[in-house]
């Protein structure tokens, strides 16, 4: 089956004893081997991040919190994960804390009748194709996005996929199935 | 197969061509630098907690320990400086350190390129405390791995650090480091600092309590604690080998246009300089921008990462929150003089570039464009600089001819 066989690692050139190495240096207060972490993994932040709908002007205080997160908490990263899972792990969660902080100001905004914030763009994404990408992604529903994103975009495999979000694999799959239904639908309606 | 690899109509084929170019989407090196420079304010070492006791438990099996230790690497230092020495330790063999020709050139003896040709590579322990060391006359050329070669001359020591990074201990010694995989990078300690490269070749010399690094080839970075500076070839950078505490890292120089000396102590800051930033960007929200321009201008005052945000930042607000253009370029210029090889000197550049010629400023845009493509030829924004550059050029040579 042709899902089965979609083995895309995130990180082709970075073995996992080449992250354990840097975990021990990070792990004892290694600066150099921070900036390493943070080179190795910070264009996969904002690729993800960028996908999961955070705004362009939310994206680098996003991804300054979610590497202050990885700081804060690597002493309790056990090794038993990709390094690279245990960060998207934490940057799936800040952005969906994040959008759920963005529909409130939202309802807020209604509420007050207060003037919408004019929408920014980043100028390096003026492709049409991922601007209409991210309109359709939009209307998915938070899980069914992480899911979409992790396959389609990262190019986890399902079992990768099931140990960000924290549900079986065939979960994984059944979401996937949805979401890429949805996709076809709304990218359907939006070319007649 | 990736799924709609073959589109069977126009909206999946937008839909595939969507997901494949989001898949590009990684940012820019100044966004990451940017950021980098933010999140380097939060990196503490993480200090270890323990009881009185287990400190003293500890320091007696440590004294233990190092009695059993120290005895196999005293002897083979001393093995190592005999075989440096081109006489063989009586009883003793090394295959992994090669006897040197009896006749081996010191300085006064031939040219270094004749040394280099005759002296050869010796392929130490990369171990923790184990050392190599030069004599008098002596020079010696280390392999540290991944192909980096240190060329130490006389009177000179190299070790190795818990982490396994080479240390120069004493003298000097040539570095030659080849470029390195993408995300990774080379370091070499010298007293507190670790110089960090990507490829390169540079010196560094431990000589009178002081640490120097000199850069003949690429880009290195020094570091002590979160705080750092660049080098690019031809600079060359002077520390204390023993710095006070709270003295923030001295700025590189460039031998013909600035004296090497040690740096006078960072003038202390009342407000906590990781503190600074977030309370700036707090006022902002909430519409206070005078109380964060007056936040911003006392982390300034400080050193290290957080000084230097805050000068890029008070520049930025004085640009686009309080909309006054020359300021703003006075006030990056400013911190170019401060922070010359800062984290954020990429964007305070191309920031200047670009609110000059937005001011409609031809000339200084266009020195300022040019300036910018040849310190950053390796840039991202590189070809929006050129594509600048040469429309600033055609409004000028259309200013001359009327």
């Amino acid at each position: 089956m042709g899902q089965k066989q979609h083995t895309k690692t995130p990180l082709p050139t970075q073995s996992s004893f080449a992250d354990a190495e840097l975990v021990r240096a990070c792990r004892a207060g290694d600066v150099e081997a921070w900036r390493s972490l943070y080179d190795r993994y910070a264009p996969l932040v904002h690729r993800f991040t960028s996908a999961l709908g955070v705004p362009v002007d939310e994206r680098e205080d996003a991804a300054q919190d979610i590497f202050i997160a990885v700081y804060r908490s690597l002493r309790h990263f056990r090794g038993e994960a990709q390094l690279s899972t245990w960060i998207y792990r934490i940057a799936a969660r800040h952005a969906i804390r994040l959008g759920r902080r963005r529909r409130t100001r939202e309802a807020m905004r209604l509420m007050m009748l207060t003037e919408k914030p004019a929408i920014l763009i980043d100028p390096s994404e003026r492709s049409t194709q991922v601007a209409t990408l991210d309109r359709m992604l939009a209307k998915l529903p938070p899980k069914k996005r992480t899911v979409l994103v992790l396959f389609e975009i990262e190019g986890l495999s399902a079992k990768e996929i099931s140990d960000v979000v924290g549900c079986p694999e065939n979960t994984v799959w059944s979401r996937l199935h949805h979401a890429r239904s949805e996709m076809v639908k709304a990218a359907r309606r939006m070319v007649p | 197969m990736k799924w709609l690899e073959e589109p069977k109509n126009e909206a999946e084929r937008l839909l595939r061509e969507g997901l494949d170019q989001a898949a590009e989407r990684t940012g820019d090196e100044i966004t990451h630098r940017r950021v980098w420079a933010k999140v380097s304010e939060t990196l503490e070492a993480p200090q270890p907690r323990f009881s009185g006791r287990l400190v003293f438990a500890g320091a007696a099996v440590l004294l233990v320990a190092a009695g059993l230790i120290a005895y196999p690497h005293v002897r083979r230092l001393s093995q190592e400086r005999a075989v440096l020495s081109g006489v063989a330790p009586k009883g003793t063999t090394n295959p992994a350190m090669p006897l040197l020709p009896k006749n081996v050139p010191g300085p006064a003896a031939g040219t270094n390129a004749d040394a280099e040709q005759q002296t050869a590579l010796i392929e130490a322990e990369r171990k923790p405390g184990h050392v190599v060391s030069t004599q008098k006359g002596e020079h010696a050329r280390v392999a540290l791995g991944g192909g980096a070669v240190a060329e130490l001359a006389e009177n000179s020591a190299i070790t190795w650090d818990k982490q396994q990074r080479p240390s120069i201990e004493k003298g000097s010694a040539r570095l030659s480091v080849p470029h390195q995989q993408p995300g990774w990078r080379f370091s070499v300690t010298a007293g507190p600092y670790v110089v960090t490269v990507v490829g390169t070749k540079f010196d560094v010399r431990v000589v009178n309590h002081s640490v120097g690094v000199e850069v003949t080839e690429g880009v290195v970075e020094v570091w002590r604690g979160s705080h750092s500076t660049r080098l690019v070839a031809g600079d060359s950078w002077h520390g204390p080998l023993y710095p006070e505490e709270g003295q923030s890292i001295p700025a590189s120089a460039a031998p013909a246009e600035r004296p090497q000396a040690l740096p006078a102590p960072a003038p202390k800051t009342t407000l906590p300089p990781s503190r600074g930033l977030p309370e700036a960007q707090a006022a902002l929200q909430a519409g206070d921008t005078n109380k964060a321009v007056e936040i911003l201008l006392r982390a300034a005052q400080g050193s290290g990462p957080a000084a230097e945000n805050a000068a890029y930042e008070l520049a930025r607000i004085t640009r686009y929150n309080l909309n006054r253009p020359r300021q703003a370029v006075a006030l990056w210029d400013k911190y170019r003089t401060r922070f010359p090889a800062g984290l954020l000197r990429t964007e305070t550049d191309l920031s200047i570039v670009e609110t000059l010629s937005q001011l409609g400023d031809v000339g200084a845009a266009l020195a300022e464009a040019d300036a910018f493509l040849a310190r950053h030829p390796a840039s991202e924004r590189r070809l929006d600089v050129q594509k600048l550059a040469e429309r600033l050029r055609a409004a000028q040579a259309a200013s001359d001819s009327r």
